[in-house]
């Protein structure tokens, strides 16, 4: 059986950004209607599934796989759902389920700095946004209060009230670095959605080092819960459903969508506003795949940009072990950073980071390494109590800069229900590789300064991604150069509207999810603004 | 005309220093009646979070509907402001407001009956002078009939309430004596620890042996019980009353840790002593519990063939308690241990099943999640039951029916019921009168 709804809105994707935009529109009292490709997951079942999983620093391992909506794998072997088509791969990690990716991550809410916004205009690099840190700052606010964020308040950017969350006390990793590496380096606190007091029923963290993969005490801030409260909220929620096509009128306006439910029985849903939130990548896929005679390129394609532009982090990272013991991994894994070049006029030279410092158990890693160096018996154990208490893991997250060669495409091959699976080209150019060099100047001062030895930087040429897709939908006022406006709205198509992370111009120096919140609030604000009257 | 001066500067002299020394004793009488207020938790009620202190609204669910706290600020149009010392005395010790109707006994004046004159006169100075009157009215209760006859208050009254202020036992010590004071009157205890009968009157000879609050259960606090498995000593009650939770291994949850985050925590240590050392006339040292040193070995087999053998209850517990109650209840890195917890040890299992559904969210320290829109009523009765008879070595026992009805905020009174029945049969009786009479008549012609 086929169940065709309606509603006033139709939002694809119940990641964090998706479902903070239905339930603003849900309390606004539209009726919207959230498909989700994956299946609804308890955090209950997420805890378990990581105890038993046999690949414990695999942060994609605990959450069940369906041929019916993939994801990518990676353990024990990638299994090959991303088509590498560049010369870098983009080892993208996405999670499609009712919550989406954000429920393993750090909880990591940072505000852009405001030449970020301005990147061309101030450094000669990059791209402008079509609008400004002060359109965001509110919106920047409201997000975080929704989320709980808190952290350290002069880190470049400024803000019109305090942090609605007070900070998660430092654990000793975090102490003893901050003071050994000061005045040359300031390390600051994160700014992260974790409580450190009970909020919105949810309790403070109490250190279970276990962010990522799964918190499993609901104390971070996570795309499942803004799920939850979105459904909460009246919006009808219909997971396993995974879109597959968008249908338009004469006028270019979108009329519907069709969806495979997991017995490929397709479902058309019909809307007055549709809003893309199923990610950076899956988004485009949608787009690409929505051919018609009118767009043979696919929706909010004329002029080939979506999937372009696609950026991350590039990382670049370094472990040590330290000359005394800084004991990590009580407490948040990621619960501070160096943020002195974020911003500045180097930017037009060299790629800005912020350098990460890990506070995750590190006994795991330190126990493959020994056993690797054939240590056994008593010996193993001491060496790994020693390592343990004194390895330090540090990494960067370089900004990129938008490159239309960068992109998204359709591969050819086919997923379970014979929808195209993605391609991806990946190049990183000569800014980015100047930036790791500043990098590693920093990462051989701060282990000198730590009294560092067993020191191992990441192989040179290679870079890791950080997760923080952007790009692919970027929003600009030249319809030449970009797939939707200032409000997210699809240049081509009135009524269709997108989200997330992949509207993102510019991936900046921090994560990026407080921004696509941020943005998400204000895409539904414009709506409701624009169908008050309807 | 000098000495005329004089005696006229010393005069206002005289009068200045009355003055001042009357301002100083009416701050002091203010300051007194505000940790009266306290002790007497007025706020739990008449506070509502968010909203100016003791301007009402607060809505109390009671077995026969929702009673809305009333306003107390010393406002003149929608407060007490027009309250003479003698009324604010009337309302608190016999349950009479302002206007003559009788208050329900959610407002706990058969113990506030207890208080002295000179406490109901410093409560009255509090908030007629220390509180910022609000001229805002909160919603109106209205029970369903028959109660919303206020006059049938009257009659239970009549039958229910003691009005006699405290009298203290010479045999017994000063502090003994500020306990039972504090513990019968202001910080009515047996509101809750006493069990009710048929009318919702505190059964006298039950005094503080254990009630059910239709949800969360107020155990037996008499000196046997305290005495007994696990033991509890005047200091650990004290703590208790301090901070939440004492070295036995007790946490308070639900309704109690509301009174000690805003009114027992609040108090002064001597007042608390002075409870414990009333509810438990004799101290008895306690063994000092374990202590657990060092890191805690990590236990326990994940496998999914392991994971597969489970009970469904030891299957929820590892899922959603573990990871803060450690994998057999012993704790971890402060947070409580589950073995031994007092709450372990009650004749019921509904406070486990009622800490599973809210959590436990004390104003400071750590709180525990709830779990009513994650897990379903039979899987939170199997974790109950798992605790209970796992880590508690109980027989005690809960069904998904009970966890249901926790759920829905428990069973309503039988007393609904009992009262409709009573109005439907004399309502038959008054029609079966009637027809009689018309026959008699007919008879007649």
């Amino acid at each position: 059986m086929n169940k065709n709804y309606s509603a006033d809105v139709v939002v694809i994707g119940a990641g964090v950004n998706g479902s903070l935009l239905a339930t603003r529109l849900a309390k606004a009292g539209k009726s919207v209607l959230l498909l989700e490709s994956g299946p609804k997951v308890g955090r209950d079942q997420l805890v378990e599934c990581f105890r038993a999983s046999a690949f414990k620093s695999d942060f994609m391992s605990p959450y069940p796989f369906s041929p019916m909506a993939p994801q990518p794998r990676y353990t024990p072997e990638p299994n090959d759902y991303l088509h590498q088509a560049g010369p870098h791969p983009f080892a993208a990690q996405y999670i499609r389920i009712f919550g989406g990716t954000s429920w393993h991550w750090a909880a990591q809410l940072w505000r852009f700095v405001p030449n970020d916004f301005r990147q061309h205009s101030q450094y000669g690099v990059g791209k402008d946004w079509p609008i400004g840190y002060e359109d965001l700052e509110d919106y920047y606010y409201q997000a975080e209060t929704i989320a709980g964020v808190g952290g350290s308040p002069d880190n470049g950017s400024p803000r019109s009230k305090p942090y609605p969350m007070e900070r998660v006390p430092a654990s000793w990793l975090q102490q003893r670095v901050t003071a050994r590496l000061a005045p040359d380096f300031t390390v600051l606190d994160d700014s992260t959605g974790r409580n450190s007091r009970s909020f919105d029923g949810r309790p403070a963290c109490c250190g279970n080092n276990n962010c990522m993969p799964v918190c499993p005490i609901d104390a971070q801030y996570h795309g499942g819960i803004a799920a939850q409260q979105a459904e909460n909220s009246g919006v009808k929620v219909i997971t396993e459903a995974v879109a597959y096509q968008l249908e338009h009128d004469a006028q270019g306006r979108i009329t519907a969508a069709n969806y495979y439910d997991w017995n490929k029985v397709s479902h058309r849903v019909t809307a007055e506003t549709f809003v893309l939130a199923a990610n950076a990548i899956e988004t485009p896929k949608l787009l690409l795949m929505s051919t018609s005679s009118t767009f043979p390129q696919g929706i909010a394609n004329a002029r080939d940009n979506v999937g372009r532009n696609l950026c991350d982090h590039p990382a670049i990272g370094v472990t040590f072990d330290v000359d005394e013991e800084i004991w990590p991994g009580r407490g948040p894994v990621s619960p501070c950073s160096i943020g002195q070049f974020r911003d500045g006029d180097f930017r037009r030279e060299h790629a800005p980071f912020r350098i990460d410092i890990s506070n995750a158990s590190q006994v795991a890693s330190v126990t493959k390494e020994v056993l690797a160096e054939g240590y056994f018996g008593k010996k193993l154990q001491e060496e790994i109590r020693f390592r343990a208490a004194r390895r330090l893991s540090i990494k960067n997250a370089l900004e990129q800069l938008p490159d239309p060669n960068n992109r998204v495409t359709l591969s050819g091959n086919k997923d379970a229900l014979g929808l195209p699976t993605p391609s991806l080209y990946w190049d990183i150019n000569d800014y980015v590789v100047k930036g790791t060099e500043k990098t590693r100047e920093c990462y051989d001062a701060i282990a000198a300064r730590l009294g560092a030895t067993n020191v191992k930087h990441s192989k040179s040429g290679k870079f890791s991604n950080r997760q923080h897709i952007t790009g692919t939908l970027s929003m600009g006022r030249d319809p030449a150069t970009s797939v939707t406006d200032a409000w997210g709205r699809a240049h081509d198509h009135e009524n269709l509207f997108m989200v997330g992370t992949g509207v993102m111009p510019t991936v900046g120096t921090c994560n990026v999810t407080l921004t696509a919140m941020a943005l998400a609030l204000r895409t539904a604000d414009k709506i409701l603004q624009e169908t008050q009257h309807g | 005309m000098v000495k005329y001066w004089k005696l006229l500067l010393a005069a206002g002299a005289l009068i200045v220093a009355a003055a001042q020394a009357y301002a100083a004793d009416q701050h002091a009488l203010i300051k007194r009646g505000e940790y009266l207020a306290i002790a007497g938790d007025c706020g739990a009620c008449h506070t509502e979070e968010g909203k100016a202190p003791f301007s009402g609204g607060h809505a109390i669910a009671s077995p026969l509907g929702t009673i809305f706290s009333t306003n107390i600020t010393p406002s003149k149009s929608a407060g007490i402001g027009n309250y003479s010392e003698a009324q604010f005395a009337a309302a608190l010790r016999k349950g009479v407001r302002g206007d003559g109707s009788q208050l329900y006994p959610a407002m706990p004046y058969t113990a506030y009956a207890r208080l002295t004159d000179d406490d109901v006169a410093a409560l009255y100075a509090y908030f007629m002078h220390g509180v910022q009157p609000v001229d805002v009215k909160p919603e109106v209760t209205a029970l369903p009939f028959p109660f919303n006859l206020r006059f049938s208050m009257a009659a239970w009254n009549l039958l229910f309430a003691d009005s006699n202020v405290y009298q203290p036992d010479a045999k017994q010590t000063a502090q003994w004596n500020r306990g039972a004071y504090l513990v019968q009157g202001l910080t009515h205890c047996s509101t809750c620890h006493t069990p009710r009968n048929l009318l919702m009157a505190e059964q006298q000879a039950k005094i503080l042996q254990g009630a059910s609050l239709g949800t969360w259960y107020a155990p037996d606090i008499t000196a046997a019980t305290l005495q007994s498995k696990p033991r509890w000593t005047r200091q650990m009650l004290a703590d208790y009353l301090a901070t939440g939770h004492a070295a036995n291994g007790a946490t308070a949850g639900g309704p109690m840790l509301e009174a000690i985050d805003k009114s027992f925590s609040r108090m002064t240590p001597e007042d608390r002593q002075a409870i414990a050392a009333y509810l438990l006339p004799v101290d008895v040292e306690a063994a000092a519990p374990a202590a657990v040193k060092g890191l805690t070995p990590v236990a326990g087999n994940d496998l999914p063939q392991t994971l597969a053998g489970l009970s469904e209850g030891e299957r929820v517990y590892r899922d959603s308690c573990a990871s803060c109650h450690n994998l057999s209840g012993q704790g971890l890195n402060g947070l409580p241990a589950l073995q031994h917890h007092p709450v372990l040890n009650k004749p019921t299992a509904d406070n486990v099943a009622m800490a599973v559904l809210q959590g436990v969210w004390p104003e400071k320290e750590q709180g525990m999640i709830g779990f009513a829109g994650s897990l379903s009523d039979s899987q939170i009765a199997a974790v109950t039951n798992y605790v209970m008879q796992d880590m508690g070595h109980s027989a005690v026992r809960i069904t998904p029916e009970r966890v249901k009805a926790l759920r829905a905020g428990g069973e309503t009174s039988p007393l609904m019921l009992l009262s409709r029945v009573g109005m439907a049969l004399a309502a038959v009786a008054a029609v079966l009168a009637l027809l009689w009479l018309r026959k008699k008549r007919a008879a007649r012609r």
